[in-house]
């Protein structure tokens, strides 16, 4: 697990901080980005497993970045992560790989990172 | 007494303040005693002009068995008289069997007492009244001079009943102008129809002294509290009598009274006169009228040929009623249209509102995960004590309660309807542009419209689809700050052999900034300051639930055109909808 790298890219500090505890103690490495630019200028410079995505960004919002993400890197997985569910239903129009609603309880992040990573 | 003494003194009578019956019974005494009549009666003429016994000199005994029968102008010797207006003198010898109205041997046996007989027409150029009949078994003959003196004396006569008769004519007259303007005032001073119904009923009862008077409305559009309104009491024992009686007025469309009905119940009409008139507008029945007086109560003041004043009551409730009907319509129409406007303003608060509420949830949700993730980190690391954990219990708890409140919140404001209308989407397109109308930030806009007429209509919801207008409206305008052409045209297309109806909406706003464009319909997307990015992407979700799409051109330096393609389906398969 060790060297499964996971980038959390959300505007929140506090969220940041809260998902790196949680995905660290799973045993991942984990990296920050505050909004879609670095997140693009993470993604360009390392590959990561997975991306966990925010949508609602100043700057540049987790869509556009998404888009831009999955042009350079094709089969980089991205998880949407956002507080709004009602676009949930949506993220398969989007090219995004799952959508998981922002909760305090962490589980179904951490499971669905699982299942993309099929571990 | 010489005859300028006789007729003296019958001038003098005539011309008296007496009551009529006073002075005309007075005047035929005068003639019994003093030309020698035993018999002076004076026929007249009643409502059914036939001619009855109403006047008597005090002696007289004849009267007794004439007053039994009633007899039609031109009947008998009486009848004859007051058809021909002249007047016929016999004797015993050629008195004619036909005294009044038929032969009969009782008249005759009193007839045969009497030596010579007079009948003189009571009349003036225009008018009988009646017939003044004289017998006497004193006398032989009358002279000329005496012949002239009774033509005098029955003209005077005739004077007295024309009078009285002109008087009761124009007291009954001013009677029915008051009660009319009565009805005139109450049908002017209030619009409640059942306010008026119950005015018209106790004028009309009063005017009549009506034992009740009952209007029964038969038309469904008429609402009012009540189908029949009555003033005063209508006996439960004739109420059906009543309603066969207001069904027959309907059926016949006139007035149908209790005296000439064929089946009568005699109880009833022994008891009763009842009136029905039909309440008629000039292409509709609104119901009926109906007014009963007592068979023994004299002062009932509504006789068989006063149907004309029935009528023109009836006139008058149609006239209300009418106004009321248009009153309550126009009512109806105000609040219709107050309640559309009311639903129009909730609408467009609960639009703003559901963006807003959706915007607050996200605010809130990202420090509640933030509470409730590291509380549950703290219970992890932590070793604590039963007391301890039952407060973290209870904070993580709470946390989770929230959550599910917000995200329920959400749910309920982004509910979609299943779309169950077929509209007209010209229709939805002018409600839009006329919620802008009044806006005073649109003053400088002008509106182009192309609309094809013959547009199919398209089943989806009607509030959903104008949202989507909205939207895209609301942002043609900021996009040209107020001030700008928006075209909007609509028009039937074919699309991988589908047929859709699609509409366009171009404006003059200089277009968006190509890097940008791709993002449009992306949630929380915006370009504007006080955006919330959710406008656009609404309402795409809601054109592609309805299997169509959006899709813009964007001209940079120019505008942008959105095209709003829906498909034309039928009704019946409304299940691929869900």
């Amino acid at each position: 697990m060790k060297n499964i790298k996971i980038l959390v890219v959300d505007d929140e500090e506090n969220i940041r901080f809260l998902f790196r505890e949680e995905l660290e103690e799973e045993g991942y490495q984990v990296e920050l980005a505050s909004n879609g630019f670095e997140a693009i200028d993470k993604a360009r410079n390392s590959k990561f497993d997975v991306i966990v995505m925010d949508i609602k960004m100043p700057g540049m919002d987790g869509i556009q970045a998404l888009n831009e993400i999955k042009n350079m890197v094709k089969d980089q997985p991205v998880i949407l992560c956002s507080a709004y569910g009602e676009f949930k239903q949506d993220f398969s129009s989007w090219i995004s790989d799952a959508y998981v609603v922002k909760s305090a309880d962490t589980s179904e992040l951490k499971q669905t990172i699982k299942n993309i990573l099929k571990i | 007494m010489n005859p300028i003494d006789l007729l003296g003194n019958i001038i003098e009578v005539s011309h008296s303040n007496l009551e009529i019956s006073s002075r005309i019974n007075a005047v035929l005494n005068i003639m019994s005693q003093n030309m020698n009549f035993d018999e002076v009666i004076v026929f007249t003429s009643d409502q059914d002009k036939r001619l009855t016994c109403k006047f008597k000199n005090q002696k007289g005994t004849l009267y007794k068995t004439l007053d039994r029968y009633r007899c039609h102008i031109g009947e008998g010797v009486i009848g004859s008289v007051a058809q021909k207006r002249a007047p016929q003198y016999y004797t015993d010898k050629d008195i004619p069997p036909r005294f009044g109205c038929l032969f009969y041997p009782e008249i005759d046996n009193l007839v045969k007492k009497h030596k010579i007989f007079a009948f003189l027409p009571l009349s003036d150029d225009s008018y009988i009244y009646g017939v003044l009949v004289l017998c006497s078994s004193g006398r032989h003959f009358l002279t000329d001079a005496e012949k002239i003196l009774l033509s005098i004396i029955s003209r005077e006569i005739g004077g007295v009943l024309r009078v009285n008769d002109l008087l009761l004519s124009s007291k009954k007259r001013i009677s029915e102008l008051a009660t009319l303007s009565e009805l005139g005032k109450a049908l002017t001073s209030n619009v409640e129809p059942q306010v008026i119904l119950k005015d018209i009923g106790l004028i009309i009862a009063k005017a009549l002294n009506a034992l009740f008077v009952t209007i029964k409305l038969d038309h469904a559009s008429l609402r009012v509290e009540s189908q029949r309104y009555t003033y005063g009491t209508l006996d439960p024992s004739i109420e059906n009598y009543v309603n066969e009686l207001e069904q027959e007025a309907l059926q016949h469309k006139k007035t149908v009274s209790s005296r000439n009905r064929i089946q009568r119940e005699d109880e009833i009409s022994s008891k009763y006169s009842l009136y029905a008139t039909p309440i008629m507008s000039k292409n509709r029945i609104l119901g009926t009228i109906t007014i009963c007086g007592g068979k023994s109560q004299r002062d009932f003041s509504f006789e068989e040929n006063s149907n004309y004043l029935l009528n023109t009551f009836a006139n008058y409730i149609t006239n209300g009623l009418e106004n009321t009907l248009l009153n309550t319509k126009l009512k109806d129409v105000v609040k219709d249209l107050n309640n559309a406007q009311k639903r129009i303003i909730e609408q467009e608060k609960f639009k703003s509102l559901g963006e807003m509420t959706a915007n607050i949830a996200h605010e809130i949700k990202n420090p509640l995960v933030v509470i409730g993730g590291f509380t549950k980190r703290l219970a992890k690391k932590m070793h604590m004590n039963q007391t301890e954990s039952r407060y973290i219990d209870i904070i993580t708890n709470e946390v989770s309660r929230l959550e599910s409140i917000l995200n329920d919140v959400l749910n309920y404001v982004k509910d979609t309807p299943v779309p169950d209308e077929m509209c007209n989407i010209n229709d939805c397109v002018n409600e839009v542009l006329y919620l802008f109308s009044s806006d005073t930030t649109w003053e400088h806009m002008r509106i182009v419209k192309t609309y094809d007429d013959d547009l199919p209509p398209v089943l989806c919801d009607v509030q959903q689809i104008k949202q989507v207008f909205i939207n895209i409206i609301i942002n043609a305008h900021e996009a040209m700050n107020g001030e700008g052409t928006i075209t909007i045209k609509t028009e039937k297309t074919m699309m991988d052999s589908k047929q859709f109806v699609v509409v366009s909406i171009e404006d003059t706003g200089g277009g968006i900034n190509p890097s940008a464009i791709n993002n449009i319909f992306n949630p929380f997307f915006t370009t504007k300051e006080s955006g919330t990015g959710l406008g656009l992407a609404i309402s795409n979700k809601i054109i592609l639930n309805y299997d169509g799409k959006i899709e813009i051109e964007n001209v940079v330096g120019k505008g942008v055109t959105f095209f709003v393609y829906l498909p034309v389906k039928k009704h019946t398969n409304g299940e691929e909808f869900l």
